[in-house]
């Protein structure tokens, strides 16, 4: 079962569309996964929708709109065809022998070929955004991230698989936070696919293990 | 025909029905004069959201253009059931609004957000199975008025997938009573979701 979710207030950005478009994927993947949250996104879009066309909401003069209505609508109605809808194909990746359906929601981003570095695979989703950096990290079975932080931020949203923590137990559909506040040792017995989003290179804290910080920046 | 005559015979007070009943004429008429009355609505409070977000006139009018071309052209996805006419134009708005703004910030041309908001999603699988499941329900109780040895030649060749000739023998009947009750029956059926359909 899912237990960690985004936040209102990011549900809120999102609804309004105020995210970056690296985090609003990251939502759009644990919403096909959470009927929860969904609901609660459709509640809140009627909110959002109601307020932003309140009378009152954007008032300004409208004789000074310069504009054409009337031969814009004619312009626009006299094409009569309408824009079919194009259902994306589910898309399946392979990592480490074991098949992973992707969310939709990244059907059409292409993604780089994976690099491996021992139990870790990463694929980069071509997504310019800034300084985020959206990728899937694959976790083979026994496999760990030695202890680090972050430098910015890192939302982990798991595609499938668990993994574990100092802080718990991960499970499908789960959507993870973490700052500089926090460290931890991620690891998984059985093998996980997570898609994440990281504003800056991990940072390895630990005696030796902080020789692995180059192994930070393969991850962001 | 002027648009402009057309516009002016839109009514004072305007409510979420009425909206809802211009959009889905739009869907499925084609209607000019009901999507004429759209924008005369919607214009207004299209431009005031983009000149707040774009703070830029000439971009709240692209706005404007962009939001109500996609309204003409996707109003086959609105889903009356699913909401209100306002609510589903404001995520066509939304959604350029978040490719335009990616165009300023990220010089990126893609339009990522047909991908985080899927528009159509009324229309999208669950939503087929819902209505599927829907439908199976109530060709379950047309089924069930069946005369008793119609619905047993229907069950065993939709739902038991046997032969024509296998239940022809199973029932101990002809294969041309099989064949005939089978065509009474579906014959029936499709007058009764026809009626509920069309």
């Amino acid at each position: 079962m899912i237990k960690h979710h985004p936040k209102l207030e990011l549900l809120e950005s999102y609804v309004a569309g105020e995210l970056p478009a690296s985090v609003s994927v990251m939502i759009a993947a644990h919403l096909e996964m959470c009927p929860k949250c969904k609901q609660q996104i459709t509640e809140l879009t009627v909110k959002v929708a109601d307020n932003c066309f309140d009378k009152d909401a954007f008032a300004f003069d409208e004789s000074e709109i310069q504009f054409d209505f009337d031969a814009f609508i004619d312009d626009v109605t006299e094409d009569t065809s309408i824009d079919e809808l194009v259902e994306p194909e589910p898309q399946e990746v392979k990592v480490a022998d074991t098949p992973y359906c992707l969310p939709q929601v990244l059907c059409n981003l292409e993604r780089s070929s994976w690099m491996n570095l021992g139990k870790l695979s990463r694929s980069r989703i071509e997504l310019e955004d800034g300084d985020l950096r959206m990728s899937l990290l694959h976790i083979d079975a026994e496999g760990s991230v030695p202890n680090h932080t972050h430098n910015g931020f890192e939302i982990t949203l798991l595609v499938d698989g668990s993994f574990e923590d100092e802080m718990g137990t991960y499970s499908r559909g789960d959507f993870i936070w973490l700052d500089g506040k926090n460290t931890h040792t991620p690891f998984t017995k059985e093998g996980c696919l997570c898609l994440t989003v990281s504003s800056d290179s991990l940072h390895f804290t630990q005696g030796l293990s902080k020789l692995l910080n180059p192994i930070g920046k393969f991850i962001y | 025909m002027s648009t402009t005559k057309q516009s002016q015979t839109m009514p004072a007070e305007v409510d979420g029905k009425m909206l809802s009943s211009w959009l889905i004429s739009v869907a499925q008429e084609r209607d000019r004069r009901a999507f004429a009355n759209l924008f005369k609505w919607f214009s207004p409070k299209i431009i005031g959201f983009g000149r707040k977000q774009f703070n830029n006139p000439v971009m709240a009018n692209e706005l404007l253009q962009e939001t109500m071309t996609n309204v003409w052209r996707k109003a086959h996805l609105y889903n009356v059931e699913k909401g209100a006419a306002t609510t589903w134009i404001y995520t066509v708005m939304r959604n350029i609004s978040f490719d335009m703004l990616r165009k300023i910030q990220s010089n990126q041309e893609d339009t990522i957000s047909e991908e985080i908001w899927p528009i159509a999603e009324a229309q999208n699988s669950d939503d087929h199975m819902f209505a599927d499941h829907l439908m199976d329900k109530q060709l379950a109780q047309y089924l069930n008025k069946l005369p008793e040895n119609q619905k047993q030649v229907v069950h065993g060749v939709y739902f038991q997938e046997l032969s024509q000739e296998q239940l022809s023998k199973q029932l101990n009947i002809p294969l041309g009573t099989v064949k005939s009750r089978l065509r009474l029956a579906l014959t029936k059926l499709k007058q009764h979701i026809g009626a509920d359909y069309d």
